[in-house]
């Protein structure tokens, strides 16, 4: 292959030959080719349904795969983002992206299809966007829980609830699976809340601002006293053991399943009984261990305006400062593109999360991996100095009342309950709370997904970025290469090269007329005789540490012979990088 | 036909070849459907496939009903690759079991389930038949190990041609290793604080097929399937595999235990050991995790327990070793909760007699005399012998095989100096594949019914619970105390202290059944009952109940794998 020092300014130029088409993202932009309401949120069906939208207009760039099914039965589809034009996915550096593996945490799968829909309404019309489809390929599952995404549409529930996947799971250990699940008693497809008057007898009482909300009685008694309980979420005994709604369908995390420090379920809840055991999660791992070019992940979830790395638990340490400085870089930039978001240590600032997602594509893999918090009610009042107006009960009913006509809340009502007799139901609606209200879909979608562009903008590439040749005389000859990396991630990260994660990265040299002698990689940019020489096979130079990120390294080999020398790099996570020059003239 | 089986196997003479055998994947697999054929009381099931393809089989062995709630007993043979003789005792327990031999076995089928995985790691297994000989200790994902940029590219070869893989002592300014002063065929770690310097690398044998001046150190399999479970999995070592489970024999093992709650204790035949050396009690216990073979200190006395009755029927057990990490049997006990107890059927022993003094000459051959470089220094070690001198194990069971005559000397092969193509001047030599595993073949039918002595013992010890002093005691004109004890007469309890704290083993369910009509005044329809102790320990449950017909009542106890009650209460009026 040719050096792609001589391929970039071909980039620049092939765009504009045609007339540009598609969204540009501006506000007078032209029609998108697909048009897409991002205005609301799809059931798991019509996720896939946008997809295939996209994949029959651009047949070309999108395919998808399908990498198992989940505990339900429904495929899980991988949809591959590249451009065979400019080489093969498995040849570019690839960027994973998913969506949902909460089951509630829908808005993740529509930011997965928005990265999609984004890049490729504009590959044609921006070259920033061209540039980066050609460069890389893009590996998007939308959803890794469809079947608690499809319950979560279908089923009453909480925006809380429909996290787990729906593997069968005695969750109370009394012999019978999954048979005290929460009830929708009132038919409106949300889980809200159960109150019970009891006259001087309760433990809270109405506000006074606003008598949709309760309060709680002060605990120094003054004489006050509280008129109601609070009966928790709605529901029935059903299977008559004292307790309301304890086993419901599945009960585990997706996300405490993946195998770097993973813990076992008394330590951490949801585990499962060994890594990987959910189907949802085994697909995934195998396609990623069978794609070693991903190099940049990002797990879509919801919620709270965050964005999270690893490390998951604090019995981890720290991670490898080198690549700190690539986190920091990247997420602090996403500080800025995500307002109200904040860029966050899992265990340091959230709590701790063994056996997570992205700490494993970090931790076992290598690989810079970000999980996105995407939504947070400080959105509502979008000013973020008031911290007392972030998700208070009050601000949410003024935000209910007057942006949504009370749409969000379900108003309390009678209902008579076998076991609690006459009581009120009410509370806010599944959908409010953990994703944006209608109107706000879109900025966050977009917002997110342009921020996991950014991470995949700065997967590494590496090109020649010169080679000089100097003749030492009789027929010897030194070959210096200068390997640049302008991204922010190196070829191999400093965890992939502590632990020896997959394939070392390799600095090669070869003619066809070419013995060559010795070679190393240089430690001095000002004294080429600093060469950390290489034992054996000087042709081939293996690294562990490959190419840093906005950086280089310079190769230097002793060689004997005449005519034209290729130096080549090669490893797993960016595109093969080489250069062809003459040995003299 | 089961009886004729049962007398044909019972009038074998025992006769030079014995009756434990050790067979290759297709002769077992057609035993073991054989097994299934003839006896009612054997089931057989493919639990899965190893990663080469090969079928993992299961046996169920029990008179009466499966899912009778009685206990299961799994026991797991030739999971470390070279215990390939504890699939031989495997197969004769079935075998035994199968054929019904005495009262013992009867009782422990008609109580008890045996489910019994002959070969769980039939990949590694399949060498033991192949040649060249060799151990295969590593059967999974290959990883780049030497970190040229190319996987698996330099394994283990016969280089001399000798039908077996042993090892090699490769002399090099570099190397650690040295010769055991008090046996120099026996290969020690030089010691560099003492200011001993080392002489060889010692390396599998093998040739140096990518010239990197190392021979097989890259070999195509490095995942060890048991090292491949979640308990204290080593994540980046090669050993461990990419993921726990990720070795189908693995996965395969664990889909089994979980498929059966029933299983109420865990018996390994392989390297690791919690039975000669038994388990003591962890330092601490607020730690996530347990080195093996610690466990809690409720458990402890139980435990050790189980291990001493062990060791009354196998008087001759030999210690463990090789690594825990990641192991099944500490899967089993860390994260299941389950008594996990491991034994090694065998091993060179340690402690074999030294020959008398006034035969200087006898350790220094007949392979340390090839050994140039060692030459003179027996003499010089004996010279300089300190008290603190111990001798190394190798050289402590080299004392055994030197003194157990002609038919065990296969177990060491003498260094001998070898030319190697890519490493020049060698010695090739070392212990023999399976020395160290495969017991003497006049031990090998003792050793298997030793182990079906201990089964039958276990099966006696394994939770069972009952329901005890049932009454029903008049409060008012129809108004009744119900009262009921449940017990557990066993050695060990309902759950472990680490089943409880794992909450894997599901509580006992008390059920008080009720007529139309009745109605329940005081107490719980369903009790869950999570901890009950072994040993006579009891728990008294009681409800209030208003009824007409007292006698109509009935207790319902049920567990996964500590057995079903009923009880109707005696009417105390």
């Amino acid at each position: 292959m040719i050096a792609l020092l001589l391929a970039a300014p071909l980039l620049a130029a092939a765009p504009q030959a045609e007339a540009p088409t598609g969204f540009a993202g501006t506000a007078a932009g032209r029609a998108p080719q697909v048009e897409i309401a991002w205005n609301r949120l799809y059931d798991w069906d019509e996720v896939y349904g946008l997809l295939d939208r996209l994949a029959a207009r651009w047949p070309d760039l999108l395919s998808f795969e399908v990498i198992g099914q989940s505990s339900e039965g429904r495929d899980l589809r991988v949809y591959t983002l590249n451009d065979p034009a400019t080489g093969a996915p498995e040849t570019k550096p690839a960027m994973w992206i998913d969506g949902n593996v909460h089951g509630n945490e829908v808005q993740g799968g529509e930011a997965v299809v928005y990265a999609a829909w984004y890049l490729l309404e504009n590959r044609d019309s921006n070259e920033r966007v061209r540039a980066l489809v050609d460069g890389s390929a893009f590996y998007l599952l939308p959803m890794v829980n469809p079947d608690g995404r499809a319950s979560w549409f279908r089923d009453g529930h909480s925006p809380h609830s429909s996290r787990t996947g729906r593997h069968p799971w005695d969750s109370d250990r009394d012999g019978l699976v999954d048979e005290d699940e929460a009830n929708d008693l009132d038919g409106d497809g949300s889980i809200v809340q159960m109150r019970k008057y009891v006259p001087g007898e309760g433990t809270h009482r109405i506000s006074a601002d606003d008598p949709r909300i309760l309060e709680r009685v002060p605990a120094n008694d003054r004489g006050i006293r509280g008129d109601w309980i609070l009966l928790g979420s709605e529901g029935l005994d059903d299977d008559g053991d004292g307790r309301v709604n304890e086993d419901g369908v599945g009960g585990y995390d997706m996300n405490r399943a993946w195998p770097s420090l993973w813990r076992a379920g008394h330590v951490q809840y949801g585990a499962g009984p060994y890594p990987l055991y959910w189907p949802e999660t085994r697909a995934i791992a195998s396609f990623i261990l069978d794609h070693p070019n991903i190099a940049g992940v990002q797990s879509f979830h919801n919620a709270g305006g965050m964005i999270l790395r690893g490390p998951g638990a604090k019995d981890f340490g720290d991670y490898p400062r080198a690549d700190v400085r690539v986190y920091d870089s990247i997420g602090q930039d996403g500080e800025r593109m995500l307002p109200f978001y904040r860029y966050m240590v899992i265990w340091k600032d959230l709590y701790t999360v063994y056996g997570g997602f992205v700490t494993w594509t970090y931790e076992g893999l290598g690989i810079v991996s970000f999980t996105n918090e995407l939504w947070t009610n400080s959105r509502l009042f979008p000013d973020e100095s008031d911290s007392s107006r972030r998700s208070g009960s009050a601000d949410r009913h003024f935000f209910d009342d007057n942006l949504l006509m009370g749409a969000g809340f379900v108003d309390w009502h009678p209902y008579e309950h076998p076991l609690y007799g006459p009581i009120e139901i009410g509370g806010f609606r599944k959908d409010v709370g953990r994703v944006p209200p209608s109107f706000l879909i879109e900025e966050m979608l977009h917002r997110n997904a342009l921020f996991a562009l950014k991470h995949a903008a700065e997967m590494p590439a590496v090109r020649v970025d010169s080679v000089t040749v100097e003749d030492l005389g009789a027929g010897l000859w030194a070959v210096d290469a200068v390997f640049r990396n302008d991204r922010l991630i190196p070829t191999r990260t400093a965890r992939a090269a502590e632990k020896r994660v997959g394939r070392p990265d390799a600095f090669t040299i070869a003619g066809p007329d070419l013995e060559v002698l010795a070679g190393g990689v240089r430690t001095d940019r000002f004294r080429p005789e600093r060469v950390e020489l290489v034992e054996r096979e000087p042709a081939r130079i293996v690294s562990e540490s490959g190419v840093p990120g906005r950086g280089e390294v310079r190769v230097r080999w002793f060689v004997r012979g005449a005519g034209p020398v290729t130096v080549g790099w090669t490893g797993e996570k960016a595109r093969d990088a080489s250069a062809t020059v003459p040995l003299g003239d | 036909m089961p009886i004729l089986a049962s007398l044909l196997l019972a009038a074998l003479p025992a006769a030079q070849d014995p009756a434990v055998e050790l067979l290759d994947h297709g002769a077992l697999t057609q035993r073991l459907q054989r097994l299934a054929r003839e006896h009612d009381t054997v089931e057989l099931e493919e639990i899965g496939r190893s990663r080469g393809g090969r079928a993992i089989h299961a046996l169920r062995i029990a008179s009466g009903d499966a899912g009778d709630g009685r206990p299961a007993l799994l026991v797991v043979a030739n999971l470390d690759g070279p215990q390939v003789f504890s699939s031989g005792v495997a197969l004769r327990l079935a075998e035994r079991l199968a054929a019904d031999a005495d009262e013992g076995v009867a009782e422990l089928l008609a109580t008890t389930a045996v489910l019994l995985v002959p070969r769980a790691n039939p990949d590694a297994a399949e060498a033991r038949f192949a040649a060249p000989l060799r151990e295969a200790v590593a059967t999974g994902a290959g990883v780049d190990t030497d970190r040229d940029g190319r996987e698996g590219e330099d394994g283990p070869a016969d280089v001399d041609g000798d039908g077996r893989i042993t090892h090699m002592r490769v002399p090099d300014p570099e190397g650690t290793w040295t010769a055991d002063p008090a046996d120099p065929r026996a290969t020690v770690e030089a010691d560099a604080a003492k200011g001993q310097p080392g002489r060889w690398k010692l390396v599998v044998e093998g040739r140096d097929a990518d010239g990197d001046e190392e021979a097989s150190e890259d070999p195509a399999a490095d995942a060890v399937v048991n090292r491949n479970f979640p308990a204290g999995w080593r994540e980046h070592d090669a050993s461990a595999g990419a993921f726990p489970g990720g070795e189908p024999a693995a996965r395969a093992l664990m889909d089994h235990v979980l498929a059966h709650p029933e299983i109420a204790a865990v018996l390994t035949w392989g390297e690791l050991d919690s039975l000669v050396e038994p388990p003591r009690a962890a330092s601490k216990e607020d730690g996530r995790e347990i080195p093996w073979p610690g466990v809690m200190k409720a458990d402890a006395p139980r435990l050790a327990e189980v291990a001493r009755r062990y060791r009354e029927l196998v008087p001759e057990g030999a210690k463990g070793s090789g690594q825990d990490a990641g192991s099944f049997q500490r899967w089993i006990y860390q994260e299941r909760g389950l008594p996990s107890l491991a034994a090694v059927l065998w091993d060179v022993p340690l402690d074999a007699k030294p020959p008398a003094p006034e035969e200087p000459e006898e350790p220094g051959e007949p392979g340390a005399e090839g050994d140039d470089g060692a030459a003179g220094e027996p003499a010089e070690a004996r010279a300089k012998k300190k008290p603190d001198a111990e001798p190394s194990d190798d050289a402590k069971r080299l004392i055994w095989i030197d003194g157990a005559g002609e038919d065990e000397a296969w177990r060491f092969v003498p260094w001998t100096p070898f030319e190697h193509p890519e490493l020049g001047p060698v010695e090739v030599g070392g212990f023999a594949p399976y020395a160290r595993t495969e017991p003497p073949r006049d031990r090998w039918d003792a050793i298997a019914d030793e182990q079906l002595a201990f089964v039958v013992a276990l099966g006696g010890m394994l939770p069972r619970l009952a329901l005890a002093e049932c009454t029903a005691r008049a409060l008012g004109e129809d108004v009744w105390e119900v009262e009921v004890a449940v017990t557990n007469d066993a050695l060990l309890p309902l759950a472990t202290a680490a089943g409880l704290r794992a909450r894997t083993v599901r509580p006992a369910r008390l059920r008080l059944q009720l007529a139309d009509g009745d109605a329940l005044l005081a107490g719980r329809p369903q009790v869950l009952v999570d901890a009950l102790d072994g040993a006579g320990a009891r728990r008294v449950e009681r409800w209030l109940v208003r009824t007409n017909d007292p006698a109509g009542l009935s207790v319902q106890l049920d567990t996964d794998g500590a057995g079903r009650a009923a009880a109707t209460p005696e009417v105390q009026r």
